[in-house]
């Protein structure tokens, strides 16, 4: 077990940047999610701290070692793959034991693990097939078996569930989030699904075109985006974003207009972007705020997702359920100030607004 | 027509044709080792298997399949491992590659006789540049095709040079199918780089692997030109194996009767030993 420390770790493929120098500090077993839209950089990022990618640039460090230049085998990692990976010729059993025994590991220790690592992921009448004889998600079991019975410093997965179906992802996600609390290990974990990066991190490192963007607790990185891009990826429904200007005191987006929040600092005239989430618009059928009509209306169950106009602005609005809307009701809303986002629209970071 | 009619029909052309062209003259030549005849136009006369008996008491066969079986052997585990080296090395990312990979198949592409001449001008004793390079190195000169030993190791060096390619070719395609996440997956596991060839490549090549060896063991085996060619079987019968006897027998000394019983014997061999192979190496694994 061990921090994993990444200073100004960069990659360079030919003249293309694939990571642009990433800062980070990995926690002695902390569950840290990279995540990002596709080509961020996110599964470069986890290469280069296993050794299957060159760091261009930077160094790592686990726990006081500098692993910079070491090869996988020597950074005491263990890392599970999108397609499992598993040795098709090998039964599981040897799988399993494979790392170990490449690790000069003694016979006893090595079926001691072995044994272990496959009664807690309920592996032990499969032991001895081969791996084309599996399920998917028997598969991804036994690639986590491979890991867990390393005892690395760092458990390293990209996109590890990416191959199953969405119940047994479900089920899979809360296996890895209690194997990895149970045994305590620092890992590192690798997803485009920000469902998964909300329920399974400690932290979240979000990326975009090779930069970090912010890196926070789940809730922290949803009440407080360091930015627009964080603000439209993170949250489902997306957060409805709006670009206006800054007058008197107002924020204003055609004839759309609202009071900024006291204490803001934000130039006359400037060019900011309002940020609000679906489900923090408040439907208020008494007062006549912001006159809202709504053109579409899901009905996801539980909750009632309206899209539709509000002087001008398109928003979409969630609230608990609700049977009596339909196509062209009208609302009044009301934006909390406390939910608001600002940004500023050309650099788009967020501006401090003290609540 | 209809389509089952169109098939039926296609399906009889085909067995026609394989009967012609494939399981008469077989059945025709197996026939011959049953009857005496000393020339094509005599009058074959049944004589049983005493054509088996007289060759089988002939030391020449019993020569030609050892020089037959060490031949093939040789050519075979030479092209095997130099397949896999030449493969390796033309799977690697390196500038050039499609030219190199290009110019390895060359020499598969060359008629036989091309090989073996080109050969026969590299070892010539004044000219050849084999020879010349040998006595550069201050070695003494090899006599490539009077002393036995050279004779056989011609053959097998001309076979592997000619066939190699088709070897390289086989398993350049085999490697291309082990997902590259295997060979990280070793890596991350604590490989080296020949672990990694003994636990990945090597299992993963051994459908290929089969396949080629049963084929090149066939085709080599009963490969007649190379040798003939080169040798004509000689210095007296070292390099002279079951398809070249069977060719001298009935057709320089016109024993047709005993060069048909050579054949068929030889047949036989191969049938039992690619049953006996597909035994010990099973295509298709059958998991319990
Ligand atoms: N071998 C390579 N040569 C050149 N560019 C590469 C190479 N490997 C990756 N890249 C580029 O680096 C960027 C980051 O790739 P990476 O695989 O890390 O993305 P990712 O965030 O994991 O995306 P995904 O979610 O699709 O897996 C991409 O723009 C990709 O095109
Ligand atoms: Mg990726």
């Amino acid at each position: 077990m061990a921090q994993v420390k990444l200073s100004a770790v960069r990659k360079a493929y030919g003249a293309v940047i694939a990571v642009h120098g990433v800062d980070l500090v990995i926690d002695d077993g902390e569950l840290v999610v990279f995540l990002g839209p596709s080509g961020c950089g996110k599964s470069t990022t986890l290469r280069m701290i296993a050794g299957l990618e060159t760091i261009t640039s930077g160094t790592l460090h686990i726990g006081d070692r500098d692993v910079t230049a070491l090869e996988p085998k020597d950074r005491n990692i263990a890392m599970v793959f999108q397609n499992y990976a598993l040795y098709p010729h090998k039964t599981i059993r040897e799988n399993l034991a494979f790392g170990l025994r490449m690790h000069k590991m003694d016979r006893a220790e090595i079926e001691k693990r072995v044994g272990e690592a496959s009664s807690v992921l309920g592996l032990n009448e499969l032991l001895d097939r081969k791996p084309r004889q599996l399920s998917g998600g028997q598969m991804q079991r036994v690639a986590l078996g491979r890991a867990l019975v390393r005892e690395p410093e760092v458990f390293l997965l990209d996109e590890p569930l990416s191959n199953l179906d969405a119940k047994l992802r479900v089920k899979m996600r809360e296996e890895i989030a209690r194997l990895q609390k149970q045994v305590g290990t620092s890992m590192v974990y690798v997803t485009h699904d920000q469902v998964e990066a909300m329920t399974l991190a400690d932290r979240i490192v979000i990326m975009k075109d090779g930069h970090v963007q912010q890196v926070g607790a789940p809730l922290e990185v949803y009440d407080r985006p360091a930015n627009l891009f964080v603000a439209g990826f993170i949250g489902s429904p997306e957060m409805n974003l709006v670009e206006g200007r800054v007058v008197q005191g107002r924020f204003e987006a055609g004839e759309f207009s609202i009071d900024l929040p006291k204490g803001m600092t934000a130039e006359e005239n400037s060019a900011i972007s309002l940020g609000i989430r679906p489900e923090h618009i408040e439907i208020d059928d008494t007062a006549s705020d912001i006159a809202f009509t709504a053109d579409i209306i899901e009905q996801l169950g539980a909750q009632t997702l309206c899209a539709g106009t509000a002087q001008g602005v398109r928003l979409r609005v969630m609230t608990t359920r609700r049977d009596d809307v339909h196509r062209g009701s009208g609302f009044s809303l009301r934006f909390p100030a406390n939910r608001l986002h600002f940004f500023n629209t050309e650099t788009g970071n967020r501006i401090s607004t003290e609540h | 027509m209809s389509s089952k009619a169109t098939f039926t029909l296609f399906l009889i052309i085909g067995l026609l044709v394989t009967l012609a062209l494939i399981a008469a003259p077989v059945v025709y030549a197996i026939s011959l080792s049953f009857y005496t005849m000393d020339s094509f136009v005599a009058d074959p006369e049944w004589i049983g298997l005493a054509n088996y008996a007289r060759i089988l008491s002939t030391g020449a066969f019993w020569n030609a399949l050892g020089n037959g079986l060490v031949y093939s052997i040789s050519t075979i585990v030479l092209q095997v491992v130099l397949g896999i080296g030449m493969a390796l090395v033309l799977n690697q990312a390196f500038p050039g590659r499609n030219l190199v990979r290009g110019l390895s198949i060359l020499p598969y592409l060359l008629p036989t006789v091309v090989i073996v001449l080109t050969f026969k001008w590299m070892v010539d004793g004044s000219i050849g540049i084999l020879t010349k390079a040998i006595a550069a190195l201050g070695l003494p000169p090899i006599h490539w095709f009077e002393s036995p030993q050279a004779a056989m190791a011609s053959s097998v060096m001309v076979s592997v040079w000619l066939w190699t390619p088709f070897v390289t070719t086989a398993f350049l395609a085999g490697l291309q199918t082990v997902p590259t996440s295997l060979y990280e997956a070793a890596k991350v596991d604590g490989t080296n780089a020949i672990q990694r060839f003994y636990h990945i490549t090597l299992p993963m090549l051994k459908p290929v692997l089969t396949v080629v060896v049963l084929l090149r063991a066939v085709w080599t085996f009963n490969k007649f030109d190379v040798i003939w060619l080169l040798t004509g079987g000689g210095p007296v019968g070292s390099t002279e194996h079951l398809a070249i006897l069977s060719y001298t027998t009935a057709f320089t000394k016109f024993d047709i009767g005993g060069g048909a019983t050579i054949a068929t014997l030889s047949f036989l061999f191969l049938a039992i030993s690619v049953f006996i192979y597909f035994r010990i190496f099973p295509l298709d694994e059958e998991e319990s």
